[in-house]
């Protein structure tokens, strides 16, 4: 009897001490850009790491390894997909993380309903300099004056190429870099010329309606003619407007002349690319990196190139996000394990190059003029990409936006619907999310 | 009254008219209670409670997370007749159910028919067939991902043997919901399939004995006797598969996600974009109200047309 009490009680201290050890300290952390502990779960220099997944993994990594307040960062990865399901979910759920990533686009749906609350204060005492943020990242994390997240990048659409089979095509520059169209004719023109010299595809786009590529590339064209898909106070769908009929009409006009295979879903677009079937890949800054490692260790692509999405209407715009850093809201948050999230928030602010080193665009000036950010390859050819990002107003639902108007677009090329149907079925989709926002 | 009396009484009283209806009835309510009453406390705690919430819901604008709730009437019934999109995903819904329920029903029959009996290669025959239910639904979409995938997928060498260029089978408009609807089948034949089985084990041989001795032939038995005999298991299993298959959501969430143009987009998704995506329970529920009276209107159409010669009997 004293035996087993004995070893109860020990079990019993034991359990307490192991509690108190993680209790004060672990931090739950989630994040979509995958799971890739097998290759990157024991390297804590992120300089030894490529791919969004494989730098968060090591900075993650690193954290624990090196800071000194006893933190832990307990990471979980959620699919894309359905990572806002489940981070919505989580408060009626109770299981509230104590780090979470968030596009901009997203945050306002947080932030309205507090469920987020400012952390500007106390990334200030932890050493990060908002003032140090470009104008638009800072934007992209503030309301009312507050600031609610920690931007980490500013993302967008780039165009991707394959610089091997522009030659083939006789479609380079005297400079070497590849001659990109500046209209609708000229793609076409470039396209035709492409397929007959080297019998591929001109364009690679992720073409089902389960991804957003093509909603990248419709709004991108629309800022480009410098109109919007919604109103200014972000009331009203104008998705209908001339300039959305001209983005669509553009589209279609680009299956309808085969410059891309419509049946590729976003795997299949970038194997096309990347095994060197496609001339060029409409796809975001996320890859760069990626696509570089890739090319180096001998894909079918060899010759890889980056550069902004060309200008085809009248001036540069580009469809933009951003990825930042909340803090969701939990009352039962101990003051410890806030002060440790705040902790990884700025150490992850002070390693903004290694994030920029994916092909994202960093979010603070000094680490743009550093020598180090310069010296990154491939960054001249999408120099204009910064100027020229463009978002939509602020509105809740943008991602239901996003999701409906991709949706809505594709029945152009994979039925015979007419471009003017299909913004009248975006308009009114995006119509019905408007009508229900606050 | 001890409970061995209260079971003579009501034995006794089952056989001759009950004189005293009354006492029987206070008197078979404790145990009647006591048999019933766990089942009954599940089923107002998970069935009629978020039933009643659900109409209460429905009446609100409720957001799925920071507590905003407002009272606005009918206005989400409004708003989902006029809703393209919900008309849009019930059209979906009610192809896949019309391809699907048919012929769930009649593969399982056809199955159910070859592997009855006792000897070993049935007997090993229907667990295999049935092994594919106990999947979860993401095994089975992965698996048909893989065998539908146009790159490296098992229907390439199929296509390639007819000299015939790999379609994207998922990313079809024509075949997208097909092979949604036998990624399904493949999925679900093993319950009706046992179903039936057990059915026609049901069936007296003697039935068919007679039968042989007037020389019917394999169809008129299978018409006359073996139909009729499971008539009430076939009732059973088109409600099941019609209950089942409107809500129809991982294989199309997984597979295809609504594409291509929305014409795989189900009730269920639906609900659950609407919902989990856009934040909008009120709503969502409101779509799930109508998804339940769709159903129930089916399934008691069924048992109408199921029960309409019982009267004969």
């Amino acid at each position: 009897m004293t035996n087993l009490g004995k070893r109860m009680a020990l079990t019993a201290a034991a359990l307490l001490v192991s509690t108190s050890f993680a209790s004060a300290t672990d931090i739950k952390f989630v994040r979509f850009f995958g799971d890739c502990q097998a290759e990157f779960g024991d390297v804590t220099d992120p300089a030894d790491a490529y791919g969004e997944c494989g730098i968060i993994t090591a900075l993650t990594n690193q954290f624990n390894a090196e800071n000194t307040i006893g933190a832990h960062v307990n990471t979980q990865t959620v699919d894309w997909g359905a990572y806002y399901t489940q981070l919505t979910s989580s408060y009626s759920t109770g299981d509230i993380p104590d780090v979470a990533v968030m596009h901009a686009s997203d945050l306002i749906n947080y932030t309205d309903r507090d469920l987020v609350t400012p952390i500007g204060e106390e990334l200030v005492a932890a050493g990060v300099d908002p003032d140090d943020w470009v104008e638009q990242a800072r934007k992209n994390v503030t309301s009312d004056g507050e600031i609610y997240a920690l931007p980490f990048d500013i993302h967008a659409v780039l165009m991707h190429v394959n610089l091997g089979l522009m030659e083939e095509a006789g479609l380079v520059n005297e400079d070497g870099t590849a001659k990109l169209p500046t209209s609708l004719d000229e793609l076409i023109s470039m396209g035709k010329t492409f397929k007959e010299k080297t019998g591929k595809y001109y364009l690679a786009m992720e073409s089902q309606s389960t991804d957003v590529s093509s909603m990248r590339l419709f709004m991108s064209l629309v800022w480009q003619q410098g109109g919007d898909l919604i109103s200014e106070d972000g009331k009203t769908a104008t998705v209908d407007s001339p300039e959305g009929l001209k983005a669509a009409e553009f589209i279609k006009a680009m299956f309808d002349n085969d410059l891309l295979d419509p049946g590729l879903d976003y795997n299949g677009a970038e194997q096309a690319f990347l095994n060197g079937d496609a001339g060029m890949f409409i796809n975001g800054t996320w890859v760069v990196n990626s696509y570089a490692t890739q090319a180096e260790n001998g894909a079918g692509l060899t010759d890889y190139a980056v550069y902004d999405l060309p200008t085809f209407f009248d001036k540069p715009a580009v469809f933009s996000n951003s990825h930042t850093w909340i803090i969701p809201k939990d009352d039962t948050r101990t003051p410890e394990e806030r002060e440790a999230a705040i902790a990884f928030l700025a150490f992850l602010n002070e390693n903004d190059y290694q994030w920029a080193r994916t092909g994202h665009l960093p979010v603070r000036q000094s680490v743009i003029d550093s020598e180090e950010f310069q010296a990154l390859p491939y960054r001249a050819g999408y120099a204009g990409t910064a100027d020229a990002a463009h978002r939509l107003p602020p509105v809740k639902n943008e991602r239901g936006i996003y999701l409906d108007i991709a949706a809505e677009l594709s029945p152009m090329w994979q039925t015979d619907m007419s471009p003017e149907e299909a913004v009248s079925n975006a308009n009114d989709t995006t119509q019905r999310i408007l009508r229900r926002n606050r | 009254m001890t409970t061995i009396d209260t079971g003579q009484v009501a034995a006794s009283q089952a056989v001759a008219v009950p004189k005293t209806p009354h006492r029987r009835r206070k008197s078979d309510i404790v145990p009647a209670l006591i048999f019933l009453g766990p089942f009954m406390a599940l089923y107002a705690v998970f069935l009629i409670f978020p039933l009643f919430k659900g109409i209460y819901i429905s009446f609100h604008d409720w957001e799925l997370a920071g507590g905003y709730r407002e009272w606005i009437g009918f206005f989400n019934y409004e708003d989902l007749w006029y809703d393209r999109e919900f008309w849009r995903a019930t059209g979906n819904t009610f192809r896949f159910v019309i391809m699907a329920v048919p012929a769930m029903t009649a593969l399982s029959l056809v199955l159910a028919l070859a592997l009855r009996g006792q000897d070993r290669i049935r007997t090993i025959l229907r667990p295999v067939f049935f092994s594919s239910s106990v999947f979860s639904v993401t095994v089975v979409t992965l698996v048909w991902g893989m065998v539908l995938s146009p790159d490296r997928g098992l229907v390439t060498p199929v296509f390639e043997a007819f000299g015939l260029e790999p379609i994207n089978i998922l990313g079809s408009l024509t075949w997208a919901m097909p092979a949604l609807v036998i990624a399904t089948l493949w999925w679900g034949i093993g319950l009706p399939m046992a179903l039936f089985i057990a059915a026609l084990g049901q069936i007296p041989s003697e039935l068919y004995e007679a039968a042989e001795l007037d020389y019917a032939s394999r169809w008129r038995k299978f018409t006359a006797i073996t139909i009729p005999g499971i008539r009430r298991t076939m009732l059973l299993v088109l409600v099941l598969q019609i209950v089942l298959q409107f809500q129809i959501f991982g294989q199309a969430q997984l597979m295809t996600n609504g594409g291509p143009a929305h014409t795989t987009e189900t009730i269920v998704m639906y609900i659950y974009n609407t919902g989990f995506r856009d934040w909008q329970i009120g709503y969502a529920t409101t779509i799930a109200l109508a998804l339940f009276v769709i159903m129930l209107f089916f399934s008691m159409l069924q048992l109408w047309i199921g029960g309409r010669g019982d009267t004969n009997d």
